[in-house]
């Protein structure tokens, strides 16, 4: 049990270290040490789940030592920001005022093809739109376009719209969230009210309402069953 | 800092008891070896029925932690011990001296190996 504790903390190092190796583009939405607590975690568990020859400890001792290891990792990489950028690496710029860093590029394994298809994705078209494209440490691309490029907001033309808020939901498929329904401050009275005017009678007549902080209400009627 | 005192604190836990685990299977396969040793000894004079309660003895320690050895150990090196155990005992009752000796060596050393497999050294971790 001792050797399969102390192999799991040396594997987990080892694949912590291949993963930061492998570059960015591998890691997906996930940090490193999270992709290698997943990958590992789903394989110990999977193994004395199948063989019933292997004792059950021998999956749970490694589990919780990896626990133990990712909990360690995720409190020290608040701690100290140098070793945060050891294990997960820091972001790196790949397009700065329109122009590609080539360096970068190479540096993290990206292509050019990978470029213009996080680019696509995001409704970049033209590369001299872009003040900076940063690759996160997570293998997402952040594209901010230049000021001339930015959408108007409202703010810029002098326009100040309400704020909706957070809508928050009462009814969902035909069940009262009474919980909310207090929080937003309203009671039953209120409901019946909000419901005759949508020519309503009983909760479960309705598919989704919704309230904003405005107090405006969004109400979805329940279809017929065919 | 709890949580970061608490996660090493249960890795230290884990660890002790592993090593403990496997100090006492070392201290149990040395005790079982030590009777079998003796039942061999006792073959060698003559004294079979001796040889029997001796080897009965070991098994009956075995079969005493056989919960802590299946939730512990990989079930096929429990189950050869207990098919060893009951191979010697059926040669002790057949009084062959060359097939006893065999078997008893047999199991001595899976008992040993098995005892050595769970030590932290670096043999067994690469």
């Amino acid at each position: 049990m001792a050797v399969a504790l102390v192999r799991t903390v040396i594997l987990y190092l080892i694949i912590i270290v291949g993963i930061r190796l492998m570059g960015k583009r591998q890691v997906g939405e996930l940090e490193p040490s999270e992709l290698v607590l997943d990958l590992i975690i789903a394989d110990l568990a999977a193994v004395p789940m199948q063989d019933y020859g292997i004792p059950l400890l021998s999956g749970i001792g490694p589990i919780l030592v990896l626990l133990c290891l990712t909990m360690v990792l995720s409190v020290l990489t608040m701690k100290s920001l140098r070793f945060r950028a050891l294990l997960c690496g820091r972001p790196s710029i790949i397009v700065r005022d329109g122009q590609v860093d080539q360096r970068e590029m190479r540096r993290n394994r990206f292509t050019l093809d990978e470029l213009h298809e996080e680019l696509r994705c995001q409704g970049v078209a033209d590369l001299d739109t872009v003040k900076y494209a940063i690759l996160e440490t997570n293998g997402q691309l952040s594209v901010l376009l230049k000021a001339a490029e930015q959408p108007v907001t409202a703010g810029q033309i002098g326009l100040k719209p309400p704020e909706t808020g957070l809508p928050t939901v009462l009814i969902s498929d035909g069940r009262l969230l009474r919980r909310n329904l207090q929080r937003r401050g309203y009671n039953d009275t209120w409901l019946q009210k909000e419901l005759k005017k949508r020519h309503l009678s009983r909760e479960d007549e309705v598919f989704l309402l919704t309230v904003d902080e405005q107090g405006t209400v969004r109400c979805t009627p329940r279809e017929e069953n065919p | 800092m709890r949580r970061l005192w608490g996660a090493v604190g249960g890795m230290a836990l884990l660890l002790a008891l592993a090593l403990w685990n496997a100090a006492e299977l070392e201290d149990f396969t040395q005790t079982l070896s030590d009777t079998l040793r003796e039942a061999e000894q006792r073959v060698e004079a003559g004294d079979w029925a001796e040889a029997q309660d001796l080897t009965k003895e070991a098994k009956t320690t075995w079969d005493q932690r056989d919960l802590w050895l299946h939730v512990t150990l990989r079930h096929t090196d429990t189950d050869a011990v207990q098919t060893g155990f009951d191979q010697v005992l059926a040669l002790i009752d057949c009084q062959d001296q060359a097939e006893y000796a065999s078997a008893s060596a047999q199991l001595l050393q899976r008992l040993s190996l098995m005892a050595a497999g769970e030590q932290l050294t670096l043999a067994n971790l690469f």
